[in-house]
C-alpha cells in the first residue's frame, strides 16, 4: 500500500533555502530530554531510598523520625522555593532587557540557595559527628546519597549562576545567553520539584 | 573520610605502586609488546607521513556527525578484536583445564590461566563486547546515517556528539589500561553483587569496571539525547512521520530506550561506588544493605541494553532486506507499531534475569508472561521480512547475506527465549552455558546487522567498493563458526555445565568443549578474511556511483558518493516514504539541484576531546584512589565547559562557488579529503 | 506419587528414542530427570520445544522456500506493489498471541508445580511423610550440610534416603551462589544474610555431583558436592559415621571452617553434634556485618592452589 502520488508539475524535489530549525527549540527540547535523564536518576534513588527505609535497614541504628527535622526541613522548602521565585523574577525582566534585574534576580536567588546548603550541611555535618554517616547503615547510605545529590545538583546550579553573572555584562542577551538562562530556569524548578519531593516523601512521612 | 583498603597507598600514587604493573605475568607482558609494536607502527607512520596535523583537525577535533560515526565503529571493532581475544582465551582454557589430571603452563595448575586471571577475562570479554564493541559500532551507525536518512545537514548538537565519542573512549581507554596498570573486575560484567564489594574484591579491578563504564555510559546518554531531537527536530520538508525510514524509527526507539535506562544503570553503579569508597551499606549483606537492590536496578538497565542494541539491528534488516528484495517493506506500520511496542515492554521484564531469586511463583509467573509478550512484536518483524521477500527480485550481496543469517539467528534465539521466560525450565538452565549459547544467538544476530550495515552502508560512505569475494569468505567462515560454537554450547548447556568455569571438573564434557575450540579457530579464518577485505578494499579503491546498489529506497543514497561534509548541497523535499525508490520509480533519480546557496557549518573544536581525556583522568583518579588528580581533572572538566560557553564562534559559511566546485570535483569534499582553513563568522556577518 | 503419568511417561521415552537412534544421551543429564521435580521442567522444555516448533519450523521452512523461489535468476513472478495485506497482518500478531497465552498458561502452571518453597507437584508425598529437612551454608568455596534433626553436618556431601522429600533452607557466610544438581534439584539462589528454600524428591538410589552455579569467586570452579541418595538403612549408617566425628561444629569452629578455602578435590569431612540454631546464628551474623574478607594474596594467588585455609579472622 502505497500511497505515495506520482510526481506533477508543482513536485519538489529540493527545498532551496530552507531556513532550517529554530535552534533554541532543539536545545529547548535537548533540555527537557535530559530532565528526563535526570528525573529517572532520582527515581532510581528514592527506590532505593524506599527499599532501605525500614527498621532492619537501619541496623540498630537511627531512621528517619531520629535523622530528619521536618520543621528545620520546612524553613530548607522555603529558601529553596524562593531561590526559584527570585529566579523567575529576574527572568521577567529579561523580556524587557533589563541586565541589571536579571543579575539582581539571580544573585538573590544564590543567596537563598547558600542559606538552604547550609542548613543541609549543618544537618549532615550534625549526623556524622555523632557517627551517624552513610556507613553507619543501609537507611544512612541511602539518606546522604539522596539528600547529596540533590545538594550537588544545586552546587552545580549555582556555578551555572555565577557563569550567567559574567556572561550578561560581557556578551549581553544573545540568542545563546538568552537559550541558557531560559535552561537554567528550568533546571532550577526541577531540582526545586525534586526538593519538595524529598520534603514530602523523606522529611514529612519520615517524621511522623 | 577513606575506607580501610588493602595494600599501600600514598598521597601522590594512591594504591598504584610498581607492583602492580603486572610483569611477572607472561601473557600480559606479549600482549603489551604487540599492543606497544602496533602502537609505535601507527604513530611512527602518522609522524612519517606527517599526518598527525591532519589527524588533529580533521579528524580528533571534527563535529562532523559521519567522521564521528566512523570512529565509533573504528573504537568497535578494535574494542571487538579486544573481546574475541578474551573470547578465544576463555574457549581455549577451558579446552585444557578438563580434569585434575590436566596439566598447567605459566603459573596455572590447569591450563594456562590462573584462576583470578580467567575471571577478569571473562568479565573483560563481557563488558568489552556489550558496552565498548556493540553499543560503539551500533551508536557509530546511527550517528553516520541517521542524519542523512532524514536529509539533515548534521546532528542537532555537534560538539556534544563529539563530546559522547570521546568519553566512550575513555571508558574504552581505561577497559585497555587495566591490563597493564593493576586488573580488571573478576565478578563478571554483571557485577555479581556482593562478590563487587570491598572485602570480596580488594583491588582495583571492580573500580575500573565500574568507572569506565559510568564514564562511556555518560556519553551514551548524551548520545541517546542528540538523537532524539535530532530525529524530531532536523528531518528535512516533507519527511512527516510516517515517511521516516524503519532504520530512523528503530534509531528513535533505541534512544529513548538508552536515555531512560541508562540513568538508572548509573545509579546502580554510583551506590556500589558509595559502597566501595565510602564504605556505605547499599549492597552489603550486614548492616542493613540489600543486595537484591543492585540485582534489580542493573537489571532494570540491563534488559532494556538488550533492546537498545537489538532494535537498531532490526531496523537494518528492515533496511537491506527491501533494498536486495527490489520490494518495499512489508507491513511498514506494524513494523513501526512492532517497534515500539518491544521497546515498552522492554521495562517490564528484568526480573527474568534472576529467576531464581526466590521471588515466589507469582512474580515469576508474571515477568514470565511479560518476557513471552516481546515474542509477539519479534514475530511480526520476522513475518513481515518474510512477506517482503515474497514476489520479490532477490540479489545476495553480502549485505543480504547477513541479514538473512540474522533472522535464522533470531529464530534460534527466539526459541531458546522462549523456554527461558519459563521459570521451570529457567531452574534448570539458568547460568549454564545453555543461556550463554541463548544470548550469544542473539547478540550474533546483532553484529550480523552490524557487519551487513558496514558492508551495505561502507561505500556510500567512502566512496569506494567494499571487496565483495573476501567479504563472502568473511560470511561463510564467520556464520560456520558460529553453528559449530553455539550448538555444542547449546548441548553442553544440557549436559548441565555452568557458565564462568576455571577448570572442567568433568571429562564427559571434552568433546563438546573442543569441538567449540575448533569453531574458536573458524573465527580466526574470519577474522582473517574481515582484514583482507578492508586492505583488498582500500588497495583497490574502485569508485562507486551515489547508490552503489543499484536497488536502494532511502534518503542517504540520494547525495553523493562519498558523501559531502555538508551532507546535501541542497536540502532535498521528501515526497515519498521510499523517496529514492520514488525518484527511480519516475525517472528523476538524477535530477540535480538549479542552483546552489550558501552552506553555514559550524567550526571543529578541541574541548570534546579535552574533556574525554580529562574524564579519563577522573575515571584513573578514583580508580586508584589519587584523589588530586581526581581533584583536578573534575575542576579541569568544569573550567572546559566553562571555557565553552565563552565561545562566539558562530561557525563558517561555504559559497555557492566553492559548493558548486566541490560538486564537480567530490574528491574535494569526501570524507578523507582535509578541507582548507575557513574563516569563522563574525557576529556581525551571522545578521 | 507419579504427576501427570500420562503426559510424562511418553515424553519421557525422547531421551531413549534418542539413544537408539545412536545418539549418547548418558551425558545429557537434563535429558534425564530423575526427580519428580526434574520431569515436571523436563516435561515443559519437551512441550516448550513442540509448541515453538509449531511455528519456527513453518517460518524457518518458508523463509528458505521464497529465497530459493523468489531469486532474481529464477525470473519468478515479481510484484514490487505488494506490500500491505491486512489480513496477513492480523495473522501475524495473532498467531503469536496464540502461541504466547498457551505458553503461558503451561509457565504460571508448571511454575507453581516446580516452586522451590512448596513444589505442588510433591504436595501429596510431603504430606504423607514430613520431608527431611536439611541446612545448607555456603562459604568460600565449600558447601556445609547440616542434618539438624540427625545432629550431624557433612562438607561437600550430601547423603539423603530414597524416597523421601528434601527440605532445604539455604544461606552463605560469604558472596551470592546457587545450589544446583542438574536432573535432581532445580536451581535456587544461595545468599548472605537471607534464607531461601528447595525442595526436591530423592528418587531411586543413584550417585551424583551438585555444584554452585552462580559465580562465586576465585575458588569457585572447585565448589562442588557429592550427592548420594541411599537406602534408607545405608543413611541410618551414614549417619553413624558422621556422628562419629571427633569435629564438633561449634559457631567458633564455623568461623575457622568459613575462612576463605579452596578444596580442591572437593574432600568430605564430617562434623558431630551442629550447635543447635547454627543456620539462624550464621544468618543474624551476616545480616549484622560479619563477612569473612578474601585477602588480596588469596585472590591473586589462588592460582597455584596452595592456599588452604586463610589466617584472616573473621571481621566486623
Amino acid at each position: 500500500m502505497s500511497t505515495d502520488a506520482p510526481p506533477t508539475d508543482a513536485t519538489k524535489l529540493f527545498h532551496p533555502h530552507f531556513a532550517g530549525h529554530d535552534q533554541i527549540s532543539a536545545r529547548t527540547l535537548g533540555f527537557w530530554l535530559y530532565m528526563l535523564s535526570d528525573a529517572l536518576i532520582f527515581t532510581a534513588l528514592f527506590a532505593a531510598y524506599a527499599v532501605l527505609n525500614n527498621p532492619m535497614s537501619a541496623a540498630g541504628g537511627p531512621i528517619a523520625p531520629q535523622v530528619v527535622n521536618p520543621v528545620e526541613g520546612l524553613w530548607q522548602t522555603y529558601a529553596v522555593l524562593g531561590s526559584v521565585a527570585t529566579y523567575s523574577l529576574g527572568t521577567v525582566a529579561l523580556k524587557s532587557g533589563n541586565k541589571a534585574g536579571v543579575m539582581l534576580g539571580i544573585i538573590l536567588s544564590i543567596v537563598l540557595a547558600l542559606v538552604f546548603l547550609g542548613f543541609e550541611t549543618h544537618d549532615l555535618l550534625g549526623l556524622l559527628a555523632k557517627g551517624d554517616g552513610p556507613a553507619r547503615s543501609g537507611y544512612l547510605s541511602a539518606f546522604f546519597i539522596l539528600i547529596a545529590t540533590h545538594g550537588l545538583h544545586m552546587v552545580f546550579g549555582i556555578i551555572w549562576m555565577l557563569v550567567m553573572l559574567v556572561q550578561i555584562p560581557t556578551m549581553g542577551f544573545t540568542a545563546n545567553v538568552v537559550a541558557r538562562l531560559i535552561n537554567l530556569r528550568m533546571f532550577w524548578q526541577f531540582q526545586a520539584t525534586i526538593w519538595v519531593l524529598v520534603y514530602i516523601y523523606v522529611y514529612m512521612i519520615g517524621a511522623y | 573520610m577513606q575506607v580501610a583498603i588493602q595494600g599501600p597507598w600514598s598521597p601522590l600514587f594512591g594504591r598504584l605502586t610498581l607492583a602492580s604493573i603486572p610483569y611477572h605475568t607472561p601473557i600480559l607482558i606479549a600482549t603489551f609488546a604487540g599492543v606497544a609494536v602496533i602502537g609505535l607502527v601507527i604513530v611512527g607512520a602518522v609522524l612519517y607521513y606527517n599526518k598527525l596535523g591532519y589527524l588533529w583537525r580533521e579528524w580528533i577535533t571534527t563535529v562532523d556527525h559521519k567522521k564521528i560515526g566512523v570512529m565509533y565503529i573504528i573504537l568497535g571493532l578494535v574494542m571487538l578484536v579486544r573481546g574475541f581475544a578474551d573470547g578465544l582465551m576463555i574457549r581455549t582454557q577451558q579446552a585444557m583445564a578438563i580434569g585434575p589430571n590436566s596439566p598447567g603452563i605459566l603459573g596455572a595448575q590447569h591450563g594456562f590461566l590462573p584462576p583470578f586471571h580467567f575471571d577478569q577475562i571473562y568479565s573483560a570479554h563481557g563488558t568489552v563486547m556489550i558496552l565498548f564493541a556493540a553499543t560503539p559500532i551500533l551508536t557509530g551507525l546511527t550517528n553516520v546515517i541517521v542524519p542523512l536518512q532524514i536529509g539533515a545537514r548534521d546532528m542537532a548538537f555537534p560538539y556534544m556528539n563529539a563530546l559522547s565519542l570521546w568519553l566512550t573512549t575513555a571508558g574504552a581507554i581505561l577497559v585497555m589500561l587495566s591490563l597493564f596498570v593493576g586488573d580488571f573486575s573478576a565478578a563478571g560484567w554483571v557485577g555479581l553483587i556482593p562478590l563487587t564489594e570491598l572485602p570480596y574484591s580488594p583491588g582495583v579491578g571492580v573500580d575500573y569496571w565500574m568507572w569506565a563504564i559510568q564514564i562511556s555510559s555518560i556519553g551514551t546518554t548524551l548520545n541517546a539525547i542528540n538523537m532524539i531531537v535530532t530525529i524530531i527536530k532536523m528531518r528535512a520538508p516533507g519527511m512527516s512521520w510516517f515517511r521516516l525510514p524503519v532504520f530512523t524509527w528503530t534509531t528513535l526507539s533505541t534512544n529513548i530506550i538508552g536515555l531512560t535506562a541508562f540513568p538508572v544503570l548509573g545509579v546502580a553503579l554510583g551506590l556500589l561506588g558509595a559502597d566501595r569508597y565510602l564504605g556505605a551499606h547499599f549492597y552489603t549483606a550486614g548492616l542493613g544493605g540489600n543486595l537484591m537492590l543492585y540485582t534489580n536496578l542493573f537489571w532494570i538497565w540491563g534488559h532494556p541494553e538488550v533492546y537498545f542494541l537489538v532494535l537498531p539491528a532490526f531496523g537494518i534488516f528492515s533496511e537491506i532486506i527491501p533494498t536486495f528484495s527490489e520490494k518495499p517493506l512489508f507491513g511498514y506500520t506494524t513494523m513501526v507499531a512492532a517497534t515500539f511496542a518491544i521497546a515498552g515492554i522492554s521495562w517490564a521484564v528484568w526480573l527474568h534475569h534472576f529467576f531464581t531469586m526466590a521471588a515466589g511463583p507469582d512474580v515469576n509467573g508474571f515477568f514470565s508472561i511479560a518476557t513471552m509478550l516481546v515474542g509477539i512484536p519479534t514475530g511480526v518483524k520476522v513475518f513481515n521480512w518474510m512477506f517482503t521477500l515474497y514476489r520479490g527480485r532477490l540479489t545476495f550481496a553480502t549485505p543480504m547475506l547477513w541479514s538473512l543469517a540474522g533472522l535464522f539467528l533470531l529464530l534460534a534465539g527466539g526459541i531458546t527465549g522462549m523456554m527461558l521466560a519459563i521459570p521451570a525450565i529457567n531452574y534448570s538452565v539458568h547460568d549454564s552455558v545453555f543461556v550463554i549459547a541463548h544470548f550469544h544467538c542473539m547478540v550474533l544476530l546483532i553484529g550480523a546487522a552490524m557487519f551487513a550495515a558496514v558492508s551495505y552502508w561502507f561505500p556510500k560512505v567512502f566512496g569506494i567498493q567494499l571487496d565483495e569475494r573476501n567479504g563472502l569468505m568473511f560470511f561463510w567462515t564467520f556464520i560456520a563458526a558460529t553453528g559449530i560454537v553455539f550448538i555444542a554450547m547449546f548441548a553442553l548447556g544440557f549436559e548441565g555445565e555452568t557458565r564462568r568455569l576455571a577448570y572442567i571438573y568433568d571429562p564427559a564434557w571434552r568433546p563438546m568443549l573442543w569441538t567449540e575450540e575448533a569453531g574458536m579457530m573458524l573465527y580466526i579464518v574470519s577474522i582473517g578474511y574481515f582484514a583482507r577485505m578492508l586492505y583488498v578494499s582500500l588497495r583497490d579503491r574502485i569508485p562507486v556511483p551515489a547508490d552503489p546498489w543499484g536497488t536502494s529506497r532511502t534518503l542517504e543514497f540520494l547525495t553523493h558518493s562519498p558523501v559531502p561534509f555538508y551532507n546535501f548541497a541542497v536540502t532535498p523535499q521528501v515526497n515519498a516514504r521510499d523517496e529514492l525508490a520514488w525518484r527511480r520509480d519516475h525517472g528523476l533519480e538524477k535530477t540535480q539541484p538549479d542552483a546552489f546557496e550558501v552552506i553555514h557549518m559550524p567550526c571543529n573544536s578541541a574541548i570534546p576531546f579535552i574533556i574525554g581525556m580529562l574524564a579519563m583522568a577522573f575515571g584513573f583518579g578514583l580508580i586508584w584512589r589519587i584523589w588530586w588528580m581526581f581533584g583536578a581533572a573534575l575542576l579541569g572538566i568544569v573550567i572546559a565547559v566553562i571555557i565553552r560557553s565563552f565561545d562566539k564562534n558562530l561557525g563558517y559559511e561555504i559559497q555557492p562557488e566553492e559548493v558548486a566546485a566541490m560538486e564537480r570535483n567530490l574528491a574535494t569534499a569526501g570524507i578523507i579529503a582535509e578541507q582548507p582553513a575557513r574563516k569563522p563568522l563574525t557576529e556581525a556577518e551571522a545578521h | 506419587m507419579r504427576l501427570k503419568p500420562i503426559l510424562a511417561n511418553p515424553l519421557l521415552a525422547v531421551p531413549a528414542l534418542l539413544a537408539l537412534s545412536g545418539c549418547n544421551t548418558g551425558d545429557y543429564r537434563l535429558f534425564h530427570p530423575l526427580s519428580q521435580v526434574a520431569q515436571v521442567q523436563w516435561w515443559a522444555t519437551l512441550f516448550e520445544l513442540g509448541i515453538m516448533s509449531l511455528i519456527i519450523v513453518p517460518v524457518t521452512v518458508l523463509i528458505a522456500v521464497f529465497i530459493w523461489r523468489y531469486r532474481k535468476s529464477a525470473n519468478a513472478k515479481y510484484d514490487p506493489s505488494w506490500s500491505h495485506s491486512l489480513g496477513l497482518e492480523i495473522l501475524v500478531w495473532a498467531v503469536p498471541l496464540v502461541i504466547v497465552t498457551i505458553c503461558g498458561i503451561v509457565s504460571i502452571r508448571t511454575t507453581h508445580a516446580v516452586d522451590p518453597y512448596a513444589p505442588g507437584v510433591l504436595a501429596k508425598a510431603e504430606a504423607a511423610q514430613p520431608p527431611l529437612d536439611i541446612d545448607v551454608i555456603t562459604t568460600d568455596w565449600q558447601w556445609l550440610f547440616i542434618y539438624p534433626d540427625q545432629h550431624v553436618a557433612a562438607v561437600d556431601e550430601l547423603v539423603v534416603p530414597a524416597g523421601r522429600v528434601v527440605h532445604m533452607r539455604l544461606t552463605s557466610s560469604s558472596v551470592t551462589n546457587d545450589f544446583f544438581i542438574p536432573g535432581v534439584a532445580p536451581m535456587i539462589d544461595v545468599m548472605p544474610g537471607m534464607r531461601t528454600e528447595d525442595t526436591f524428591d530423592a528418587p531411586t538410589p543413584l550417585s551424583d555431583t551438585g555444584f554452585s552455579a552462580d559465580f562465586s569467586g576465585a575458588g569457585f570452579s572447585w565448589m562442588q558436592f557429592e550427592l548420594h541418595i541411599v537406602p534408607q538403612g545405608d543413611f541410618d549408617t551414614w549417619v553413624a559415621k558422621a556422628a562419629a566425628s571427633p569435629r564438633q561444629l561449634t559457631y567458633t569452629a564455623f568461623t575457622q571452617f568459613a575462612q576463605p578455602t579452596v578444596n580442591e578435590h572437593a574432600t568430605i569431612s564430617y562434623f558431630a553434634n551442629p550447635t543447635p540454631q547454627l543456620f539462624e546464628t550464621v544468618v543474624g551474623a551476616a545480616q549484622a556485618g560479619v563477612v569473612y574478607p578474601v585477602p588480596d594474596a588469596l585472590t591473586t594467588s589462588v592460582a597455584s592452589l596452595e592456599g588452604g585455609p586463610v589466617s584472616a579472622a573473621a571481621t566486623k
